[in-house]
């Protein structure tokens, strides 16, 4: 993925190309997974669907194949503000070692903590080279992180929700990401108008961005709350981060047992 | 500039395959008695490999056109002063060869149904290794990395490899010498794998400097490959052992498509260039020649085969370590009226051979080099194949000797 985010950066891919890279990135993935293609139903769904293990077979592979695909491109998308890229996956990766610390303390199947841990050993590294990146990225910026990083950040989270076998809580700690294209969809398949870069509109007057109509995070932030500048909207997108990390643990406390 | 790009010579690239794929396929398919089940894995490969000479002959000129708008291009040296010196000329094209290389290594593994754990644990080595390599490669194309720390890429590159080396660390002493040596068997330990990673250095950078011709850098890969490939099927089908037999195997499933995707390059990169290949092909290709040889046990065997590369780096030292004065390009001088050229005092084989056979055109000379380097195989092999006779009456001397006291 580092690589293909890297040509990508130098040869300017076209956008409809640069979709198919994560799927060409995943593939040693999806060749070397021995793992169950089995999903556990949700205790309250179970009597509906009939049984409480599903297994989906070739299904869950092509999951897999969407999960890398949708985490490298909605980190992707979910930027534009002076370290807003790398901020948003350091929120994620702290989120998912504490996730993963949590899990293997409080199971006693093997296969589980050794699939977290697994987890810890890929995501620790990660986090620490990101912050150093973070150093030199955050406001104001003496450099920028490129689609090298992002593609790279999206596959490493990937990988190890895949491997970890935890894809359904990186889904929740993603969901800013989720919300974020959710709102993008009218402009990124043309039913709306959209510009090449959906960014703010800046004064240089006051040093403040305003919302326009574009449909992201950035600009609804600056919609709802009000312009801001540069540096303190990139704290609330990434408060509001931390904050859906912290709804997810509580989520995942108070459905336990009743969940699975 | 624009963009010129000649259609691919086809008919030069499928003779070649022909002619590097026919001996091969003949005694994989017809003389050994192989396996049924390596032959399909073979076969399955080999389309495999043919689909992606096709992919890579289509993406080319795709990938041409982005090089070079982003400014990832150079000038043909050899053709100063005339026309086609002034095209500019796509570069790093031998990063389309190592995506498609990847994808068909990646999805073989699927393919391979007699893959145990540890084969796969291998096989995604090598491939992490390779990959490793293509973008290290890539990022020395864009970014024009000091040759200090170019040396030192391929040391990183190799790091999945030596990681994931469960194999023996021991080497066979030949026979003749093992009574002055001492003993038979030789643990190296963690020397072995310092000479894994001296390989996968050796093998990148001599394939770099052994270059500067139109086609040179593929042409040698390629011949270098189809005697890899030649010599894995002979082992296979002359030992035994099953251990030899599938690490002989393994290569052959990583230099096949190797060899094929390579071979679409040379279609748009045999004279005259329309494109060139970059340090993202030449590296490329030592680390996937060195993760062979490594992997497959005939890291000797390897060695051989670059012997060319071997003499050109031996002749290219002194002017490397500065103890005599290094250009920058250490390339024949052309003359634009009788488009020859003409050999310097720079110590590489391009230059010799000038200097020896006279002066000649780019291509001749690049066709000479290439004959060398076919021409060392043949006698090597005749060579392997004495010395293995000669340990053979060897042992049986050895045998019938101590039956007679």
């Amino acid at each position: 993925m580092i690589l293909l985010g890297f040509i990508d950066d130098v040869l300017d891919i076209p956008w409809r190309v640069k979709l198919l890279l994560p799927t060409i990135a995943a593939l040693p993935l999806l060749m070397a997974y021995a793992g169950g293609t089995s999903i556990i139903i949700p205790k309250p769904l179970a009597s509906y669907v009939g049984v409480e293990v599903l297994e989906l077979g070739w299904m869950y592979k092509l999951f897999m194949l969407l999960l890398a695909v949708f985490c490298t491109n909605s980190i992707n998308i979910h930027a534009g503000l002076n370290g807003l890229e790398v901020g948003q996956t350091v929120v994620i990766s702290a989120a998912v070692l504490i996730h993963n610390v949590m899990r293997i303390g409080s199971s006693k199947d093997l296969e589980t903590q050794q699939a977290h841990a697994f987890s810890i050993y890929l995501v620790l590294p990660f986090l620490t080279t990101s912050l150093a990146l973070l150093g030199f990225n955050w406001y104001p910026s003496s450099v920028f992180v490129g689609d090298t990083y992002t593609y790279f950040a999206g596959m490493t989270l990937a990988v190890v929700g895949i491997l970890g076998h935890f894809s359904e809580t990186l889904l929740l700690f993603f969901l800013p990401q989720v919300l974020n294209f959710l709102c993008s969809v009218p402009q990124l398949f043309h039913f709306v108008p959209c510009p090449r870069h959906r960014l703010p509109r800046f004064d240089t007057q006051t040093g403040l961005l305003t919302g326009t109509k574009d449909g992201n995070l950035v600009n609804i932030f600056l919609r709802l709350f009000g312009k801001c500048s540069e540096k303190s909207l990139c704290i609330r997108l990434l408060i509001f981060q931390a904050v859906s990390c912290l709804f997810c643990f509580w989520l995942r406390y108070m459905l336990t047992g009743w969940y699975k | 500039g624009d963009l010129v790009l000649r259609p691919p010579n086809l008919r030069l690239v499928l003779a070649a395959m022909a002619l590097f794929l026919a001996p091969f396929s003949y005694l994989a398919f017809v003389h050994y008695p192989l396996a049924a089940d390596l032959r399909r894995s073979i076969l399955i490969c080999g389309a495999i490999s043919l689909g992606g000479f096709f992919v890579v002959l289509r993406l080319i000129p795709v990938a041409a056109r982005y090089l070079l708008r982003r400014g990832m291009f150079g000038k043909d040296i050899n053709k100063k002063g005339l026309p086609m010196g002034e095209i500019t000329v796509p570069e790093s094209l031998g990063i389309v060869v190592g995506i498609v290389y990847l994808v068909i290594a990646i999805l073989f593994q699927h393919f391979n149904f007699t893959a145990d754990s540890i084969w796969l644990v291998e096989y995604n080595a090598a491939l992490a290794s390779v990959c490793f390599m293509i973008l290290l490669g890539f990022i020395d194309d864009v970014l024009d990395i000091p040759w200090r720390v170019k040396l030192l890429l391929p040391t990183i590159a190799a790091l999945p490899l030596l990681m994931a080396y469960a194999g023996g660390t021991s080497i066979i002493i030949p026979k003749p010498l093992a009574s002055y040596v001492g003993v038979e068997v030789l643990e190296l330990g963690w020397m072995y794998k310092l000479f894994m990673l001296l390989l996968a250095v050796f093998c990148t950078n001599s394939i770099n400097i052994h270059a500067g011709l139109n086609g040179l850098e593929v042409g040698q890969t390629v011949v270098i490959s189809a005697a890899v490939l030649i010599h894995n099927v002979m082992r296979i089908g002359s030992s035994k052992d099953l251990e030899t037999q599938q690490a002989h195997a393994f290569s052959i499933y990583l230099v096949l498509p190797f060899l094929t995707t390579s071979l679409a390059l040379l279609g748009f990169n045999w004279y005259p260039s329309s494109v060139f290949v970059g340090d993202t092909y030449t590296y490329f290709a030592g680390m996937t020649l060195a993760v062979v040889g490594i992997l497959g046990h005939f890291s000797e065997t390897l060695l051989l085969f670059f012997l060319p590369q071997v003499l050109n780096f031996l002749c290219s030292v002194p002017q490397l370590f500065h103890f005599v004065p290094c250009p920058r390009h250490r390339l024949p001088r052309f003359d634009t009226q009788t488009g020859l050229l003409t050999g310097t005092k720079d110590g590489n084989l391009v230059n010799i051979f000038l200097r020896l056979f006279g002066k000649c055109s780019e291509k001749s000379l690049c066709i000479r080099l290439l004959i060398f380097q076919g021409c060392v195989m043949p006698i090597l092999l005749l060579a392997e194949i004495h010395a293995y006779w000669m340990v053979q009456m060897m042992i049986t001397r050895n045998t019938t000797s101590r039956q007679f006291p």
